[in-house]
């Protein structure tokens, strides 16, 4: 069962919150005394009038969202917010091409952070904050940004949260959905406030530690500057970098326990925080060897470049100081897997998360256990706590369609004329919302020159990678549109 | 408010239903992950997977910021032992679900209080209330009284004879001493207006005086019926024997168990006046020599729902005017009420209710629930300044669902219009969609 009226009434509702969002631009705009003011004003009335229109034709609609509502229109409301997102680059000429304007925008929102611009620093600074805004509303979720801070939806909001969920593995803080989503947000807000803080200590401009922050908090990857982080030169600003986007990897609820509850147990004993970890600085020390013997690199920056572009990669966030791709194979191969892996669950990282790779490796290893011993029972556990078999077969599930859209990726891409190295970069990219890829399109290159159909088929991958695969796919099921 | 519901039963789930959509914050634990998954998937509660008497879940439940501690799983020493811990961890209140009626006992209460138990639920004792009020007056639903009877609200069945069919309201006012609250046509609830109009086969709930019930029975057309002389009661459970105290003794009571040795040890556990027979009630031949046509009300209290609904419908096709049917299934309830077997008795939803109300903001005097609608029945005091004396009824904009039956002023019941205005002392009775009774409170503060 869904109902229409509903389903257009909250993605209208939604239109308001954009327009709020946007304002932010205008602030900046106005502040700097930029141009382009009269396109963002038109931008906010363009919202608002959508918004309006589509509040009113479907007043008066049903109050509570069913399950298939939920999934109908988390994965609307993120189409309807990218392309009214991409409003200001079109109207201000800045972006005038609507497919390239709406993949800055769906590479925003999802937080991959790849972008079509050559030349960043020629942007107003307005339009540079909209597209670190676009992160930040990204990193958390459209829906879930708009359940805890206006109690707009009443009954059913659950259902909503579960088709806008981070990872597998959901525990609330709180027994209300949105005072859970405040005391989240409370961590994101306070997480990127400290990152501002740090990064103009640091010696970062205010505007670029405003943006930048936002950016590395939402694990996304849009800079103010078409060399990325490197274009600062600073060790320190690199290592508050590092700092944040590893935090950044971290499960908020966790990371609010810990701050608010004091339970750094609960932290440090979370198999997904232990795995998070080990990654980091195996990769880490692996790599910052092989800089150190096959570049000129002395100790300290090959450590500082490997450790950087590590949990860069892994959070997906797709920052970067050096250019991968002129690396040793083997290293940038080693990336290329962390694509994968992904950072925790429950944060605003993307990719296939920790726990759901080390519950794949331990029903794995359960597998070869089970020849040895065939009357065994043997449990797969995270954090102590046995994890059931639905979700197991659930995470099964999810690693074979990722692997599926991944390849059929690879054959578009190919399809329009890309090579292999090219085709299997982007779509690894587009999947885990990193940002960079491969060959020629690494994380020095702009995605401009991509033919027009590689441009759609990433950005489909990027929402469809974002709302975790079956809130997206499950709109193109037969079965979810059955009326019974 | 925090509460911590453990046990996701029926009467757990129930209740975290009706907080949930009330807005409060909800925690639910059992040992079944299954049951709360489906509760998690639907509802804005908190789920925890634990036992309800360790230590360690409880507290990850929350138990020592709760307001309020319910234990209802299906075991009583289990649901003791809960609260006993909840307390000990700081919950501010804990509700136990018992199965002895002992502990009710204003002594021993006293004791269970102080180990920490605060309040005790015995589903089994409110199911017997309500039966043995509604064997009071044979042709009604349900009757609630309030202000010591100075105002009744009755629930009846329509049928083609009733004097009121097919006249819109307003046409019937003018000097009727009732109010019509409400009316439940099939699976609709309607607040009447002045146009409305009763149909048959409706059930229909008045809001009159205790001194004008005969006057209801008469333009109800139950005039035939008279008072209940003998009742045959269905299964000698713990309900039975709970009722058989509660109902007067000048009643013929029969009890037709299945089990023998659960009949000997009835004969030990009723009073006298009550006769015990072995067989199986569904039998036309057994009912018949037991005189059921002489039967006034024929209470269907087996263990099993459908044999319940089977056997009351069987006792209704000899000629028993009232029969009342236990069903513990909620989703029947619905289905059981089209098929015209009388009330009927679900003492999960009892249970759930009377901890709602226990929950409730302190200064409603009761709420009561009725069977046959989803909505309760509360009674306020007026407060000296608050919200309703501002106004004349029909300009203070209550809430939808809500409608004011009627006040009691100087112990005396009076009606409600549009013009009259409410004042301090008064005692209001609102009939109510569960929804919509937290939104009255801000009414009377």
């Amino acid at each position: 069962m869904f109902h229409p009226k509903l389903i257009f009434r909250i993605v209208g509702l939604l239109l308001f919150v954009e327009a709020i969002f946007l304002l932010g631009s205008v602030a900046v705009a106005l502040y700097y005394d930029e141009a382009i003011l009269s396109s963002l004003v038109i931008s906010i009335a363009s919202m608002l009038g959508a918004g309006t229109l589509l509040a009113y034709i479907c007043r008066g609609a049903e109050r509570n969202i069913s399950r298939k509502d939920g999934y109908i229109i988390v994965t609307m409301c993120w189409v309807v917010f990218s392309i009214f997102g991409s409003l200001p680059y079109i109207i201000s000429g800045y972006i005038p091409d609507f497919t390239d304007a709406f993949f800055e925008t769906v590479s925003g929102f999802t937080t991959t952070g790849a972008s079509i611009l050559n030349d960043i620093e020629s942007l107003p600074n307005s339009l540079l904050f909209w597209r670190a805004m676009t992160h930040w509303i990204g990193g958390l979720g459209i829906v879930f940004f708009t359940v805890a801070i206006f109690p707009i939806f009443g009954m059913g909001d659950v259902n909503l949260f579960a088709a806008e969920s981070i990872g597998p593995m959901r525990s609330k803080l709180h027994p209300r959905i949105s005072v859970t989503a405040r005391w989240i947000l409370t961590i994101y807000v306070g997480l990127t406030i400290a990152a501002v803080v740090a990064f103009f200590f640091a010696g970062m401009g205010w505007f670029d530690s405003v943006c930048h922050s936002m950016s590395v908090v939402s694990t996304g990857g849009f800079s103010t500057k078409q060399a990325s982080i490197a274009a600062f030169n600073s060790p320190l600003i690199e290592y508050v970098t590092i700092l944040f986007m590893f935090l950044a990897g971290i499960n908020l609820s966790l990371q609010y326990l810990f701050i608010f509850k004091g339970r750094a147990k609960q932290l440090f004993r979370d198999t997904e925080f232990r795995t998070y970890s080990s990654i980091v600085i195996i990769f880490s020390l692996f790599i910052a060897f092989g800089l150190f013997f096959t570049t000129e690199m002395d100790v300290e920056t090959s450590f500082r470049t490997s450790l950087f572009q590590v949990i860069s990669i892994q959070t997906t966030t797709g920052f970067a100081t050096s250019n991968y791709v002129l690396w040793m194979p083997l290293l940038w191969l080693l990336l290329c897997a962390l694509m994968f892996i992904g950072a925790s669950s429950g944060s605003t990282s993307g990719a296939m998360k920790c726990v759901r790779i080390s519950i794949l490796f331990k029903v794995v290893i359960n597998e070869f256990k089970r020849i040895v011993h065939p009357n065994a029972v043997i449990p797969v556990r995270m954090a102590g706590k046995v994890v059931p078999s639905p979700v197991q077969s659930a995470i099964l599930a999810y690693t074979v369609i990722y692997i599926l859209v991944l390849i059929v990726g690879l054959f578009v891409n190919m399809g329009f004329g890309l090579d292999f190295l090219d085709s299997f970069g982007l779509s690894v990219t587009s999947l885990g919302n990193v940002g960079p890829g491969f060959g020629d399109y690494g994380p020095m290159d702009s995605f401009a020159t991509l033919p027009v159909g590689v441009k759609w088929f990433s950005m489909f991958q990027m929402l469809v990678g974002r709302l975790e695969f079956f809130a997206v796919l499950l709109l193109f099921t037969p079965v979810f549109w059955k009326k019974r | 408010m925090r509460v911590v519901i453990v046990g996701a039963g029926a009467v757990g789930t129930h209740l975290a239903k009706m907080l949930a959509v009330e807005n409060e914050n909800v925690v639910l634990l059992d040992e079944s992950e299954e049951k709360l998954a489906k509760m998690e998937s639907s509802f804005d509660l908190q789920t925890i997977v634990g036992n309800p008497t360790k230590l360690s879940d409880l507290k990850s439940a929350g138990t020592g910021d709760a307001d309020l501690f319910v234990a209802v799983t299906p075991d009583e020493s289990r649901n003791i032992n809960a609260c006993i811990l909840a307390h000990y961890l700081g919950a501010r209140k804990t509700i136990a679900r018992i199965d002895n009626y002992e502990y009710l006992i204003p002594k021993h209460k006293e004791f269970y209080a102080s180990l920490g138990v605060d309040s005790m639920i015995y589903p089994e004792q409110l199911a017997a209330e309500e039966i043995a009020t509604g064997m009071k007056y044979i042709w009604m639903r349900q009757m609630l009284e309030f202000g010591e009877g100075a105002l009744v609200m009755i629930g009846v069945k329509i049928r083609e004879n009733a004097l009121i069919i097919n006249i819109p309201l307003k046409d019937l006012a003018g000097d009727i001493p009732y109010h019509v609250v409400a009316i439940q046509r099939g699976d609709e609830t309607i607040i009447p207006r002045g146009n409305d109009v009763v149909r048959p086969s409706d059930i229909v709930c008045f809001m009159t005086t205790k001194e004008n019930i005969p006057y209801m029975r008469n333009i109800c057309g139950k005039d035939r019926f008279s008072e209940v002389k003998s009742i045959i009661i269905m299964g000698g459970s713990r309900i039975a024997v709970r009722t058989t105290k509660l109902i007067p003794s000048d009643i013929n009571v029969k009890i037709i168990e299945e089990d023998l040795n659960r009949c000997n040890k009835l004969l030990e556990l009723v009073d006298d006046h009550v006769l015990v027979i072995n067989g199986d009630a569904r039998d036309p031949e057994l009912l018949r020599s037991e005189g059921i046509d002489h039967t006034d009300a024929f209470i269907a209290l087996g263990d099993n729902s459908e044999t319940n609904i089977l056997a009351s419908l069987a006792a209704k096709r000899e000629g028993v005017f009232r029969a009342v049917s236990e069903i513990e299934n909620i989703d029947y309830i619905s289905m059981a009420e089209s098929m015209d077997i009388g009330s009927v008795i679900n003492k999960k939803k009892l249970a759930a209710s009377a901890i709602f109300q226990m929950m409730l903001n302190t200064d409603v005097l009761s709420v009561k629930c009725l069977t046959f609608i989803q909505a309760v029945v509360a009674e306020f005091p007026v407060k000296e300044g608050s919200l309703i004396t501002k106004k004349p009824v029909k300009n203070l904009g209550l809430p939808d669902g809500a409608n004011i039956g009627g006040l009691i002023r100087n112990s005396e019941g009076m009606h409600v219009t549009g013009n009259t205005v409410i004042q301090p002392g008064d005692h209001v009775v609102i009939f109510c969609r569960e929804h919509v009774l937290r939104k009255l409170e801000k009414y009377f503060r």
